[in-house]
């Protein structure tokens, strides 16, 4: 089992490598360069030459590349061109923003998705299934940013300004600068729109995988035998079936990750908070290649460590999957 | 756990199959014959009718088809001339839903806005289908150096958080308004997707290779082109077209949020996504014209669902 996560982790590098490297030959590949952003007013050519050079940009790009995997090695993640700020410095501020976001809307989609999806199973064509199947299937028909401007148009708008509509405050403890405002309930309010944006569509989706996959689980052999048994339902439902069914529900949800980050750049960028996503489409936009560079290489760690995760969970769920 | 799934997958099929018999084998040889006059595709739509969902959602996709092909004669007025004297209005007899801030009528524009969201939706997905198919009959049927090759190029895509590989596209190819401009977003959409149907027609293809009919052409001689359309192709299609229904209202919610994050086709083109972001700055004062683009992709995403979960189980009865 050790390993196997070893030997899970060393596949990582290149992973990483040939996202980072398509990465920076692309950003490379569009027309212009941040140096006339940079300069501003005063660009001229004498100017922009100078300031290529300083940062290293009339360097050939595979060079470039090169250096900037050295420099990662030790550890620097390169500085922002735009701000001079060094990137790890905003990724680590800007992590937390991001997981919080992630992990709860993670926890919402869970929260919704197990029960729906039993009751849909186990009482199927009834109302009740038909109910779970109809709400799903409008959950993953509505675009996160959609949901997040009806939700600011009760919560913000219709209620009188229950929850803030942008900005941010840090869960204690993960306020990094000074000037950061930090608290539990100040947080939760800023927290929970973005959550239920996020996390409703893949509750929607969830919902139908599970459901389906439960559907599956509960005509065969062993869930009779189960219940031949003696044992009472709970038991059976939630030890033999879910588990069970959970499998290709989790495999589903590793493939998600994809559409997850994208999910997190769009209802960033809609609630105007300080996360990842943010930080990777202003870097994105403003051609920022060494903030571009962290941004790839956050999202294709966070990627490789999720897959991992999922493959890791399949033991949990069915203990006869064993890796070596 | 690639043991688990194989079992599990050999198991369902099997069930497959016997329903298949079932259906098809009956005591006399008449029936046989007729039960094998209709095609599997003539079963599908036999099935397909008899679906609520399915036609709900052809229905709505139809009903969108043609109200972007008539955009021109069903709008009330110019989705793109602006008129100072009558920003921010709200719905009323002369702007059923409105107008925005530049005094555009909203109707209108969402109106025009169905042509952006249709054809980047069907287009991408069908341009990703023409070159993802191709490789994945490749792939799966020569096997070897192409196989290693395709596939490979086909994981590295894969590797990329989709949206991430999009948004970068979108900035290389530099946004910009019109045709022009929805055959960027089209493109970038489309690279995103081909890997997609590479994987899914490669695997087909690997197991359908491997059947007897395969080997009888071989052994008669047929070429290698001839048997992957006539006879490998149709065997794996009821996947494609099920995952192309569905893969239209992915591509719509892609294009949607890549016009909300500025990077999808510019204005003045009306495009729903963009709609939704720019008038959302303006929620607070005129809450109800974020919600109508929001509603119109809402819809849309929702009719191709419904039409494509109507065709799965159409097309693929063991998943009903």
């Amino acid at each position: 089992m050790r390993v196997y996560i070893l030997k899970r982790l060393l596949q990582i590098i290149p992973t990483i490598l040939g996202i980072t490297f398509v990465v920076f030959i692309m950003m490379r590949s569009i027309p212009g360069d941040p140096v006339v952003s940079l300069l501003g007013d005063a660009y001229t050519e004498e100017n922009a030459i100078k300031a290529r050079h300083d940062y290293g940009l009339d360097k050939p790009v595979l060079l470039q590349y090169v250096i900037w995997l050295g420099k990662l090695v030790q550890g620097d993640w390169g500085a922002s061109i735009l701000t001079g700020r060094p990137v790890l410095y905003d990724v680590l501020v800007r992590l937390p923003v991001t997981l919080e976001l992630v992990v709860l809307s993670m926890a919402v989609a869970l929260a919704i998705a197990i029960p729906a999806a039993i009751i849909g199973a186990l009482r199927q064509n009834t109302w009740a299934d038909y109910t779970a199947t109809s709400v799903a299937m409008v959950g993953v028909s509505i675009p996160e940013f959609f949901l997040g401007v009806l939700l600011l148009l009760v919560f913000s708008v219709g209620l009188g300004g229950w929850l803030p509509s942008s900005g941010w405050v840090y869960l204690p403890g993960t306020c990094q600068t000074v000037v950061c405002a930090a608290g539990l309930w100040g947080n939760t309010q800023h927290v929970l729109m973005p959550a239920l944006a996020l996390g409703v569509g893949r509750a929607a989706l969830l919902t139908r995988l599970l459901r389906a996959s439960m559907l599956e689980v509960i005509r065969t052999e062993y869930v009779t035998t189960a219940r031949a048994k003696g044992l009472s339902e709970r038991p059976v439902v939630l030890k033999h079936a879910l588990k069970n069914a959970l499998i290709p529900t989790v495999t589903v949800m590793g493939l998600q990750v994809g559409f997850l980050i994208g999910g997190a750049i769009v209802v960033e960028t809609l609630f105007a908070m300080p996360g990842l996503g943010t930080f990777g489409i202003d870097a994105i936009i403003a051609r920022d290649y060494q903030q571009v560079q962290g941004f790839a290489l956050v999202t294709a760690l966070a990627f490789v460590v999720i897959n991992l995760i999922v493959d890791l969970t399949y033991t949990f769920l069915d203990p006869r999957i064993r890796y070596s | 756990m690639t043991d688990e799934h194989d079992a599990r997958g050999a198991r369902s099929i099997s069930g497959g199959s016997l329903q298949e018999a079932e259906l098809g084998a009956a005591p006399k040889v008449w029936t046989a014959r007729r039960a094998r006059a209709e095609s599997p595709f003539a079963q599908g739509v036999r099935r397909l009718r008899r679906s609520t969902t399915a036609l709900i959602g052809a229905f709505i996709v139809a009903v969108l088809l043609l109200v972007a092909l008539f955009a021109d004669v069903l709008a009330p007025q110019s989705p793109i001339t602006s008129d100072q004297t009558h920003t921010f209005e709200r719905p009323s007899w002369s702007y059923p839903l409105g107008t925005d801030q530049l005094g555009r009528d909203m109707l209108s524009r969402v109106i025009h806005g169905s042509r952006i969201s249709l054809a980047v939706g069907v287009s991408s997905v069908l341009l990703a289908l023409f070159v993802g198919v191709p490789f994945g009959l490749i792939a799966g049927y020569y096997g070897g150096r192409a196989d290693s090759l395709i596939m490979r190029t086909m994981d590295l895509i894969l590797a990329f958080p989709i949206y991430l590989l999009a948004i970068i596209l979108m900035v290389i190819f530099a946004p910009t308004a019109g045709i022009i401009g929805t055959i960027k977003v089209t493109g970038a959409i489309a690279i995103v997707r081909i890997p997609i149907y590479a994987r899914l027609v490669r695997g087909s293809v690997l197991s359908i290779k491997e059947k007897e009919y395969i080997e009888a052409c071989r052994a008669l001689g047929v070429r290698d082109p001839w048997i992957l359309l006539r006879h490998v192709l149709p065997n794996c299609l009821a996947p494609i077209i099920v995952t192309t229904t569905l893969g239209i209202a992915t591509s719509i919610i892609v294009e949607a949020t890549l016009s909300f994050l500025g990077l999808g086709t510019q204005p003045p083109t009306p495009s729903w996504g963009w709609d939704l972001k720019a008038n959302v700055a303006f929620i607070q004062s005129n809450p109800w014209i974020s919600l109508f683009p929001g509603i119109a992709i809402f819809v849309t995403v929702l009719g191709f669902n419904l039409f494509g979960d109507g065709l799965r189980d159409a097309l693929d009865p063991r998943l009903k």
